[in-house]
């Protein structure tokens, strides 16, 4: 292994069994294999079982941040835990050089009995640290919980957020060549969180190797520098961020969702017909432009058009608005015409979308048209968030 | 500072030999010591933080169980046996043995299940976890002593010299204690049936044995008990404190070899296996 490498995964699979009372048969059995000095033909599926990690090979060099992102169910937790050690692999090799510490759960081993400073001890003692080292930083540890005089209250009586900001506190000052962080960045309000993110900076500028597991493409995109994009167990591995996420966003893409809803597209009075749209995919800047020819036998005044555009992964609205909202009368008359309508330099960065038209008679007493269309924002290298807005850089003298 | 190097692989420790495995075990629980300390503490403390009478309670069940006898005996339901000393002292004083094996053994087989939720979030030696679980007992064993002190005042007799002995005489039924409770706490981590025949095993177990009644003379519970090594560890280490003599040594001592046997077979199994927990507790 070279020197300046940190952690060298070869090949490592992990399964897991479906079955409980399988998984109860097979444990007893790999159990009396390994007592009788028999290999546990680990590499092998047996019956129910299945790859929850498999074949994944990478290498981290001190120092480096890695990112580690999948959907849900990818083998992320499995494999942060291979390499903390909990799990050993079933197939391949990890070598691992210097002391793991691993935020997968804080507040681990906590008894609501004791109070916060037996706590201290006791998870500072679970973490591997040694008591020097917590007499050493136990005040740096209460001061950065910020819980002040609770510390001799028994923890059952914390607020949650205390409980999670010294369980917290204890975790960060084990000071690990190595750190493993499982999700649990959403803690506490924003005042700590902003000092856990200030920590594992820290951690990092003194050459801590990271690993940061996460759903939150905005913590990978500013902490992480190499990405690992899991998905059903099989990894692959990105040398830049922006490839990564791009991979992991376009995992929520549903081809169905590229037909077009047409749950309604006229009446026995109105008919829309030859409705044209500019395009589906969109940079930030774009404008979107659909024109649709109707032919009415009466004339619809102040008539309602909804405009939505909603993430079609999550329950996010990025806009919603009616004509009335630009004070924009709108009468469809009678006969044959062609309705317009554009948006303007949409600025929505890396999202599948849908995007809603609605068309309502006077005071919305009739439906006269509704489309859903599914359309595709771009994202931006460097840039996170749900929307890319133009900045100006200017330097005066 | 030297960087350790760790490699995890499947069937690891059988890669490293038998012989590397005991320098192995020795330095986990050696590097762990502390670990073990916060972890007993931890359990101790919790136990009893929100209760009245606390430690105390380590003398309730002994309590009851040599009440019950008595009353059994005086209304000649059960026969005793022919002991010559206080009943109340050979009792609680026997009670006091077995308890540091049945309560140990109890708490260690379900130690790991007990923090499952820990085991599988944070890397931390199971064997502290294992051994922290038989000091409440150990602490048990202390107070009942306490008991025993003053029972020894109220009758007005003095146990034999041979009581500053007991910190050695206790040794073989702890090592069994804990080797049994090593390996029934991972089964107990697959199979939780363990975890509820155990208790039950316990109080057949009890009765098996002589701690609250004489060495039976004559019957199959005497032949049971002539194979039965649990006897030898509570009755010699007893006989030695009430009579300061050992009649049956060679017994204690047989129990004893086969008590380490266990206890050094078991932490090996532990060892080679404790890996294997985690992903199926």
């Amino acid at each position: 292994m070279d020197d300046d490498v940190a952690i060298k995964v070869e090949h490592v699979s992990k399964k897991y069994c479906k079955s409980l009372k399988r998984s109860m048969l097979y444990g007893i059995k790999d159990i009396a294999r390994n007592t009788l000095g028999l290999s546990s033909h680990s590499d092998r599926l047996r019956k129910g079982e299945f790859w929850a990690v498999d074949d994944v090979s990478f290498e981290v060099k001190k120092g480096e941040t890695l990112g580690i992102i999948g959907p849900n169910g990818s083998g992320k937790t499995t494999l942060l835990k291979m390499l903390n050690g909990i799990f050993w692999p079933d197939k391949g090799k990890i070598t691992i050089k210097g002391r793991v510490g691993a935020l997968i759960e804080v507040g681990a081993g906590f008894h609501p009995m004791l109070t916060g400073r037996e706590n201290v001890y006791i998870n500072a003692a679970i973490l591997g640290m040694t008591k020097e080292e917590v007499d050493e930083k136990f005040d740096d540890i209460v001061e950065f919980a910020g819980i002040g005089d609770f510390i001799d209250t028994p923890v059952k009586f914390y607020s949650s957020g205390m409980f999670v900001r010294l369980g917290f506190a204890v975790a960060v000052h084990c000071e690990p060549d190595i750190l493993l962080v499982d999700e649990v960045l959403a803690v506490g309000d924003e005042g700590f969180q902003n000092k856990c993110f200030n920590r594992i900076g820290e951690l990092r500028k003194n050459g801590t190797t990271t690993i940061i597991v996460s759903h939150n493409m905005h913590i990978i995109s500013i902490f992480v520098e190499k990405v690992i994009f899991l998905n059903n167990g099989k990894a692959k591995y990105f040398n830049s961020v922006a490839e990564g996420i791009k991979e992991y966003t376009k995992l929520f893409v549903n081809k169905e969702d590229l037909g077009i809803e047409k749950i309604c597209s006229g009446n026995d009075k109105i008919n829309f017909f030859d409705v044209k749209i500019n395009q589906r995919i969109f940079h930030p800047g774009d404008s979107f432009l659909i024109s649709m020819k109707y032919e009415s036998l009466v004339n619809y005044n102040e008539a309602d058009i909804d405009i939505a555009i909603w993430s079609s992964n999550e329950p996010v609205f990025y806009f919603q608005a009616t004509n009335k909202a630009y004070n924009k009368k709108i009468d469809l008359k009678r006969g044959k015409h062609t309705l317009r309508i554009i948006i303007e330099d949409i600025r929505i960065n890396n999202a599948m979308a849908k995007i809603a038209i609605a068309i309502w008679s006077e005071n919305r007493t009739e439906l006269l048209f509704w489309w859903r269309i599914p359309v595709e924002f771009k994202g931006v290298n460097y840039s996170t968030g749900k929307n890319f807005l133009n900045v100006l850089y200017k330097i005066d003298d | 500072m030297t960087e350790t190097i760790t490699t995890y692989e499947p069937d690891n420790s059988l890669k490293k030999g038998y012989l590397s495995i005991f320098s192995e075990i020795f330095n986990e629980l050696k590097k762990n010591r502390w670990l073990t300390y916060q972890l007993f503490r931890r359990d101790f403390f919790a136990l009893y933080k929100q209760s009245f009478i606390g430690v105390l309670w380590a003398l309730i069940i002994p309590l009851v169980s040599v009440g019950t006898f008595i009353a059994l005996n005086r209304s000649g339901i059960f026969t005793i046996g022919d002991i010559n000393v206080p009943y109340p002292i050979y009792a609680i004083l026997g009670m006091a043995f077995w308890q540091l094996f049945s309560t140990g053994l109890v708490a260690s087989s379900n130690s790991l299940v007990n923090a499952g939720s820990m085991i599988v979030k944070i890397n931390f030696s199971k064997k502290s976890l294992v051994i922290a679980s038989t000091g409440q007992s150990i602490i048990s064993f202390l107070i009942q002593f306490v008991l025993v002190g003053i029972l020894f005042v109220y009758y007005g007799t003095a146990p034999s010299i041979a009581i500053l002995l007991i910190p050695i005489l206790v040794i073989p039924i702890m090592l069994l204690t804990l080797g049994l409770g090593f390996i029934l706490s991972l089964l107990n981590g697959v199979v939780r049936d363990i975890g509820n025949i155990l208790p039950v095993l316990m109080t057949f177990l009890m009765f098996l044995t002589p701690v609250l009644y004489a060495n039976p003379t004559a019957g199959i519970l005497a032949t049971v008990t002539t194979y039965n090594p649990l006897y030898y560890l509570v009755s010699v280490p007893r006989d030695l404190i009430l009579m300061g003599t050992i009649s049956e040594w060679k017994g204690f001592l047989t129990a004893s070899i086969l008590s380490v046997i266990v206890f050094m077979v078991c932490l090996v199994v532990f060892h080679l296996t404790e890996t294997r927990v985690a992903e199926r507790i």
